[in-house]
């Protein structure tokens, strides 16, 4: 069953289980999972199942309600989502009978190297090799380049085909956009895609993007061959050589 | 474009010195943000270096004249070459100080500039400190941190989880200062009303996650106020480091928030925040 438990500083506060009827949040004590914070409105938002997904719905509550960093008025939670509640946050478990480690969202005090150092040319490659050498995920062979790609499959945009080489690239009506969309009642920026360290995450503008059919509630990362949908605009994602 | 601004640095819980330095020129809309390295109080002197070079190359009114260290695409805008070349400048300025003073060997900088024009963004980066853009309830970092982890993920020998628990986190492979030439990461974007820029050094991100701080600046917003609610969380876990956090908001002329914003006559802006500890 699933499990919502509420935590203040990493300590579990209080657990409930979801069943059929909705679970109350709010500062006043006749909530299901009361909330004691002044920032937390009296009925702040209610976590329920509707066609076999877990949903969150804010009250209209007046500092609002946030599924991982995002600020949402509904959204589909997924098993080890935060909800963000004022200074506390609810850790959801949907994961049946299995216990999921709880990923706090919180930096893990990490032993390091006190002292910033910088390597010098030598080092740094030497370093790098014996880090590869290790490692069991190298998954770019030294010297091939993958250009990730947006081909439009679907929709009006001014080109067929993006190259993805900025941090940011930006898809909308706007004429600042990367991915220019065209069309009436188009939204300035309906997605971003981030490049990180990892990979490439799209993430919501003033539209909620689909991927591979499934809406999106927060930055998701993206698979090579990935369908994306949002305003009308059908692409998919693609790692070129 | 209206722009409201507010910085702050901070000793931390554990260091003793402040070696971060930040300036904000509110008149070029010019934001940047520099981690020292190097024992004794070198680290301090490279910082400052490093961030006084660059403000100085970007107030100078001409171009003319001046050699532009570093390369250049064809595509940029003036104040994207100009700054990217007083990146390339202040990394020069801090080798050659280190050179003349054998004493100051090995001290260096990270450094990251942000510098609005219109609805142009340029971009300047070398080392791990960071550029956040806040868009749409969307935190997405505009700058990759040039350490050896972070380096490890990009190769898929890390995965960014691994990274974090690191012990490796403050091997950086580029810094200014460390040799004669330096690679600068050098990017444009475009800006849209309503969007929060967070330049931090790794003194918040190391204590601080993503989410918390996309919720700290929804929060909050005065920028000072929110840069100082981000110390405040950085030195309740532990404040290994020294911490500095510039805030941007950028706003159209009259609506929402905004207006709100300066109708109340909030605007806290630091001008100068050389370093020196809390």
């Amino acid at each position: 069953m699933a499990k919502l438990s509420l935590k203040f500083e990493e300590k579990t506060v209080k657990e409930v289980p979801v069943g059929n009827r909705p679970v109350s949040i709010g500062r006043s004590p006749d909530n299901d999972l009361p909330v004691d914070n002044l920032a937390v409105s009296n009925y702040h938002a209610r976590v329920y199942f509707e066609g076999g997904r877990l949903v969150v719905e804010d009250l209209d509550s007046l500092n609002g309600t946030f599924v991982n960093d995002l600020r949402v008025e509904r959204a589909t939670l997924h098993d080890g989502d935060s909800i963000w509640i004022g200074k506390h946050h609810i850790k959801v478990d949907a994961s049946g009978d299995a216990p999921v480690p709880w990923d706090s969202g919180r930096k893990a005090s990490a032993p390091r190297i006190n002292e910033t150092m910088v390597l010098d040319t030598k080092a740094r490659r030497e370093m790098l090799q014996q880090a590869a050498a290790t490692g069991e995920r190298v998954q770019f062979a030294a010297g091939r380049l993958k250009v990730p790609t947006l081909i439009v499959i679907g929709g009006r945009t001014d080109q067929k085909e993006y190259m993805l080489t900025n941090k940011l690239t930006v898809i909308g009506k706007s004429a600042m956009a990367t991915v220019k969309v065209k069309g009436w009642f188009k939204p300035p920026i309906a997605a971003q895609i981030n490049q990180r360290d990892d990979g490439y995450y799209i993430g919501p503008g003033d539209k909620m993007p689909t991927v591979n059919g499934v809406p999106i509630t927060g930055p998701v990362r993206l698979n090579d061959g990935d369908l994306i949908e949002v305003s009308g605009v059908r692409m998919n994602f693609v790692f070129r050589e | 474009m209206r722009i409201v601004s507010g910085g702050v640095t901070d000793l931390g819980r554990v260091r003793t010195n402040n070696e971060d330095c930040f300036r904000i020129v509110e008149s070029l809309d010019l934001f940047v943000l520099a981690d020292g390295m190097g024992g004794e109080a070198h680290g301090e002197v490279a910082s400052e270096m490093a961030v006084e070079t660059v403000v100085k190359a970007c107030m100078e009114p001409s171009e003319a004249g001046a050699t532009q260290l570093g390369t250049s695409e064809p595509t940029w805008s003036g104040k994207t070459r100009r700054l990217t070349g007083a990146v390339h400048q202040a990394n020069r300025n801090i080798y050659d100080a280190a050179e003349a003073h054998p004493e100051q060997h090995g001290m260096g900088a990270t450094l990251t500039a942000a510098w609005i024009d219109g609805s142009k963004l340029s971009v300047a980066h070398v080392g791990d400190s960071r550029l956040y853009l806040l868009r749409s309830g969307n935190l997405q970092q505009l700058t990759s941190d040039h350490s050896l982890v972070a380096e490890q993920v990009r190769r898929g020998i890390l995965t960014a989880a691994e990274a974090e628990e690191s012990e490796m986190q403050s091997v950086l492979l580029r810094a200014l200062g460390a040799l004669p030439d330096v690679e600068v990461d050098t990017e444009e974007h475009m800006l849209f009303a309503r969007d929060t820029l967070l330049l931090c050094c790794d003194g918040l991100t190391r204590m601080v996650s993503d989410p918390e701080i996309a919720g700290t600046l929804q929060s909050e917003n005065d920028p000072t106020r929110a840069a100082e609610k981000l110390i405040a969380l950085a030195n309740e876990r532990g404040g290994v480091d020294n911490i500095t956090v510039i805030v941007v908001r950028v706003g159209s002329e009259s609506r929402g928030w905004f207006s709100w914003l300066f109708g109340t006559g909030r605007r806290k802006a630091a001008s100068n925040g050389a370093a020196g500890g809390s």
